[in-house]
């Protein structure tokens, strides 16, 4: 084999997903003993995993071009062993435009993630061997989107979940960690032991793994044992989702692992969840026609969005704050892909990947708090912005982003996701649609609400005594959250772009079973329709943007002409009464208001909500195992009356 | 070339002075005028001038601006500049009549989230004062923003559907064709739907610019004027501009949503009209509910939103889907 | 032409901010007393401020203990400039009847400099009226010297 036949883009995909393997692999034969660098104890481990995850990422931006823009569905057989006797033998990778996508997001958050952790994890013990369990995870989670046929996707989940529990549980030492790990583990376990029931039922009626061959045979003859194996496929892949009723195992995960962990955790295995799910829904089964199904998913999109912000609104703890609201991001996303529209799926998509930005951003920016003061507790921090400027400017972009501040990129996602709502509950008449619309701009404004609680509660407000000598943190961290803020910025303001190139081939594969079945050789019944990403609304972030920029600046310079900048300030260590907070004439004394309960005017009006909410949410590992139990009697139910 | 350059000056144009800054600077500082004024003559009293905000306007810029020591002090003073700017921009978008400065660029949802920015932009200074009474203050600010929100979402949502039925698109959202189409129809008050709707957003206007009995964010009887507790001297003169400016927007939105049919098709008869019911709206929804109303409390202010306006709003948008 | 606007601007719009420095309340309600209908002082673009940071013209009533003495200070330090302060009744300005207490403090123009002194316990309304139009001159005036 020779070079040129080495570098076709056709290989590429197996070699995303090997470097990274391959990665684990050579740091593992690194051995275990810390460098001696104080800034960087895993020495040359960081690097080979930031250069496993950088080609990794650079193989997937080359097949943008003939995937995305050329339209063109790459089926690689491992070892060339494709089809015998009309069945799939061998092991398979599929790359459509979803797969893609997915797998750009998360090369992109592995990527930024690895940069962060290199001056993240200096204070933590065993960080050799953080990196071993950081390169599987990531290379799990892409093995699991880039692969075409069924049993590989459950390989994948256990790889990346038990990567995932030992991650969560890396920081012993931090309350908690061990129990929440504990719970991830026994939970993700009756969810990966859901999807290999699924598997072995699928197996069983089609001999055949192959996502292809089973999408080609499925579709026609569905019967009971089907319908079984969709429930037990389903209920598996919504535990890796997190969405309701998994939602707590999220909390307690985000909340206990390391940041740089908690990006992954909520951008990239939240992801191949929902990944899971429309391949279940649009591809393998097919039953994205069915109201039932648009339904289900709509109406757990829209609870997930609503139970996640309410309990968002309730956390007084950073990490845990932003881990419900992934889960309510999550919602908005299978929200808009239950709507089963062209628009609806390239809105969900769109805000899947926003959600990658935006709360890798703040995860990051929380870790970076975690990293200077040593807490993240709402209750304990305030008034970091004069410490850290960089870190408020970086988190106030991603909390603009995820609350829906025009022009940033999660205006423009949730925007499309409201149009696509109201738009099919106007086509259908159905005011369950009119109702997911409603709540989810009503959600936007309480997450909004929710970042203002943190603004509050931890950037502004005033410093805490102990937090005196808090520092900016290094530049490598700030770094990769610059990153990702740009990002964060550009895929707001040039949505269409973003549309054009990465979302709407994406909702076309989605679209388009049949080519994804006939790409693998295999028979495709269904014709590919015509897909049309027609909507009623109008918004140039562009020119409202330079409109903005031109008053902005005829404020600013009618305001300098004016000397608006020149104040008096307070000059020197000993802070005259004049420049001192007005107190009613008192001294001044440390007084934060923020923490937990900053909204109690709302709070006080939900409150038998609340306290229901907070008696259902036990934290008790056996009434989360009884949730799934009960859950995979539901969507059992549920699928065998439905369908 | 020369087109080119006329085009961007009509547009610098809209911007500076009609319907951007100038227009909203006097149209707005003079609404606030008619409504203390008015308010007085409620209450018996002579009341100022109708020119006092003008001149509280332009006494604080001949201020001190004290910065305190606990503030963050960009973020201080950039706060105020940002929401005056988006506030105006807002108003460009706002057709008066069949004119609109820049059509085609905004629909009325993401008019709702331009509504956030200045908010924002106020309760992101009050944060960076560093005042636990602006601390208070900015959380009443919030919870306010969140009770009008769920009201005014059903009213754009049934607005939408009633154009959209309409003109047989099924969906309208973009504010230049709500605007087109009451100059060719008729307002939209003459719908049977859009009363309720109208009684709703009219009760919204009050609470979104923080006037009386919704004024619990600057309750300057009981948390010291609350956001505002440490601003002095041009940048409290810029936040008392935007809340004037925040009255005209709203009113003047209320206006094109649901009076949008009345005009003559010249601008500046146009604009007179649109302010003339301006300062109607004005008079009705925030003079007089001011001068016969006390403050609410924090949790009354949500409570009465997500009943009986959220109530109201929602029988127009059930009205409007069955086409009424 | 701006200055001189800025200068008619800040005597048409004194912003009062009212401080007890242990009053009997007397004054208190005849400050109030000049907001009613009957008198109102808001024809003359008077408003009571609820901060500092935002007052023109700070009033002190009461004969300023010796508890209430740091806080008035301090508080009176926190008014920007341009500032007028004015003492209203009597005690601010001697004592009245609690002169030669060992817990009262007054006068209070020992510790900073008063621009009005508005006599009599407590002052008629018309006489509030009457010094607070003269406090708007005094601002304008240093106003002018700014």
């Amino acid at each position: 084999m020779n070079f040129t036949n080495m570098m076709d883009y056709h290989h590429f995909p197996i070699y995303a997903v090997m470097v990274l393997f391959l990665g684990a692999f050579v740091t593992m034969v690194c051995g275990t003993r810390p460098s001696k660098n104080p800034n960087n104890p895993a020495g040359l481990r960081a690097w080979i995993a930031l250069c496993a995850t950088g080609v990794s990422l650079l193989l997937l931006v080359l097949l943008i071009k003939p995937v995305m823009l050329g339209g063109e569905t790459i089926a690689y057989w491992m070892g060339s062993r494709g089809i015998a006797g009309g069945y799939a033998i061998g092991i398979a990778l599929e790359v459509d435009a979803l797969s893609l996508f997915f797998a750009l997001l998360i090369a992109t958050a592995v990527f930024v993630s690895a940069i962060y952790s290199i001056r993240y994890m200096v204070h933590d013990d065993c960080v050799p061997q953080y990196y071993v369990l950081y390169c599987l995870l990531a290379g799990g989670v892409l093995g699991l989107v880039l692969s075409g046929d069924i049993f590989n996707m459950f390989v994948m989940v256990e790889i990346l979940t038990f990567a995932a529990v030992a991650l969560t549980a890396f920081r012993t030492r931090v309350y908690g960690a061990l129990e929440a790990a504990f719970k991830y583990l026994v939970v993700g376990c009756m969810g990966s032991s859901a999807i290999l029931t699924g598997v072995i039922l699928l197996y069983a009626q089609y001999h055949t793994l192959n996502l292809a061959q089973l999408a080609s045979l499925i579709p026609g003859s569905m019967n009971n044992a089907t319908k079984l194996a969709f429930a037990f496929l389903y209920i598996g892949f919504s535990t890796k989702a997190f969405i309701v009723p998994f939602h707590p195992l999220a909390a307690d995960a985000h909340g206990a692992a390391p940041a740089s962990i908690s990006v992954l955790i909520s951008g990239v295995l939240t992801k191949s969840g929902i990944y899971g799910i429309i391949r279940l829904t649009w591809f393998l089964f097919q039953t994205m026609e069915l109201g039932a199904m648009q339904f289900m998913l709509v109406f757990i999109g829209s609870v997930s969005m609503f139970v996640c912000v309410t309990m968002a609104l309730a956390q007084h703890d950073f990490k845990r704050l932003l881990a419900y609201h992934s889960i309510s991001q999550i919602g908005y996303v299978l929200t808009a892909v239950g709507l089963s529209t062209a628009l609806g799926v390239s809105a969900g998509l769109y805000h899947a990947m926003n959600h990658t930005l935006f709360k890798g951003l703040l995860f990051l920016a929380a870790g970076a708090v975690l990293h200077e003061t040593g807490t993240t507790d709402l209750g304990k921090l305030g008034g970091l912005s004069k410490k850290m400027p960089h870190t408020t400017v970086l988190f106030l972009i991603g909390a603009f982003s995820i609350s829906g501040v025009p022009p940033f990129n999660g205006f423009a996602s949730k925007w499309l996701i409201y149009q696509a709502a109201y738009q099919r509950a106007v086509e259908t008449n159905n005011i369950g649609f009119l109702a997911a619309a409603v709540v989810a701009l009503v959600t936007s404004t309480l997450t909004l609400a929710s970042f203002v609680k943190v603004t509050q509660s931890v950037f502004f407000g005033q410093l805490p005594p102990e937090y005196e000598n808090v520092k900016e943190v290094p530049f490598g961290m700030r770094l990769a959250m610059g990153i990702l803020a740009v990002l964060c910025v550009l895929t707001g303001i040039f949505p269409n772009t973003v549309m054009s190139v990465l979302t709407e081939p994406a909702a076309r594969a989605v679209a388009s079973v049949g080519e994804y079945i006939m790409a693998m050789g295999f028979k495709a019944t269904v014709p590919t329709p015509e897909v049309s990403f027609a909507h009623v609304g109008v918004w140039t972030p562009v020119n409202w943007l330079l409109i903005l920029c031109i008053a902005l600046l005829a404020l600013t310079v009618a305001a300098l002409a004016g000397r608006y900048d020149q104040v008096s300030a307070s000059q020197g260590e000993n802070v005259e009464t004049k420049y001192q907070l007005f107190y009613g004439g008192e001294q001044n004394v440390y007084s934060q208001v923020g923490g937990g309960d900053l909204f109690w005017g709302f709070k006080h009006n939900w409150r038998h909500y609340f306290d229901f909410m907070h008696d259902l949410h036990s934290g008790v590992v056996n009434d989360y195992a009884l949730w799934a139990v009960v859950a995979l009697a539901l969507a059992i139910m549920y699928m065998m009356i439905a369908l | 070339m020369t087109s080119i350059f006329l085009t961007g000056l009509q547009y610098l144009g809209c911007i500076l002075i009609f319907p951007g800054f100038l227009f909203c600077f006097f149209c707005g500082l003079l609404l606030t005028g008619i409504d203390r004024k008015l308010v007085a003559r409620m209450q018996k009293r002579v009341g100022p001038p109708i020119l006092q905000p003008f001149y509280d306007f332009f006494k604080l810029l001949g201020k001190e601006t004290i910065v305190p020591a606990a503030a963050s002090r960009t973020t201080f003073l950039l706060a105020p500049l940002v929401g005056l700017a988006a506030l105006v921009v807002i108003q460009l978008f706002i057709p008066i009549y069949g004119f609109s400065a820049f059509s085609g660029m905004a629909d009325i949802i993401v008019i709702l989230y331009l509504l956030l920015i200045p908010a924002l932009a106020a309760i992101l200074g009050a944060a960076a004062s560093g005042s636990p009474y602006a601390g208070v203050g900015l959380s009443r600010e919030m919870v306010t923003i969140i009770s009008c929100e769920l009201p005014l979402v059903l009213v754009l949502l049934a607005v939408a559907k009633v154009v959209g039925n309409a003109l047989g698109t099924g969906l309208c959202f973009s504010m230049t064709e709500i605007a087109r189409y009451q100059v060719e129809n008729g307002s939209l008050i003459t719908k049977l739907s859009m009363i309720p709707a109208a009684v709703a957003f009219a009760m919204v206007i009050p609470g979104e610019t923080g006037s009386h009995p919704f004024d619990t964010a600057e309750a300057e009887t009981e948390i010291c004027e609350g956001m505002h507790a440490e601003y002095s001297g041009a940048p409290l003169a810029v936040f008392k501009l935007s809340h004037a400016v925040k009255i005209l927007t709203l009113t003047s939105l209320f206006v094109a949503l649901f009076f949008g049919g009345i005009g003559t098709g010249i601008i500046a008869v146009d604009g007179v009209i649109v302010f003339a019911l301006c300062v109607i709206a004005t008079a009705l929804f925030i003079s007089f509910v001011h001068a016969v109303t006390a403050r609410l409390k924090i949790e009354q202010v949500f409570k009465y939103y997500w009943t009986a306006v959220s109530g109201l709003a929602l029988v127009s948008l059930v009205l409007a889907w069955y086409g009424l | 032409m701006f200055k001189k606007l800025i200068e008619e601007s800040t005597a048409k719009s004194p912003w009062l901010f009212h401080i007890n420095s242990g009053s009997c309340n007397g004054c208190d309600i005849e400050l109030v007393a000049v907001l009613t209908p009957r008198y109102d002082v808001e024809r003359l673009g008077f408003k009571l401020a609820g901060s500092p940071r935002q007052a023109d013209i700070v009033v002190v009533t009461g004969p300023v203990t010796k508890q209430s003495l740091n806080r008035v200070l301090s508080a009176i330090s926190q008014v920007p400039e341009p500032r007028c302060i004015v003492t209203m009744g009597s005690c601010p300005q001697s004592g009245n009847v609690f002169k030669g207490s060992y817990s009262v403090c007054a006068p209070l123009s020992q510790y900073v400099h008063v621009d009005v002194d508005i006599a009599g316990c407590a002052p008629k309304p018309e006489a509030i009226i009457d010094g607070l139009a003269k406090a708007t001159e005094i601002l304008k005036e240093k106003r002018g010297r700014m």
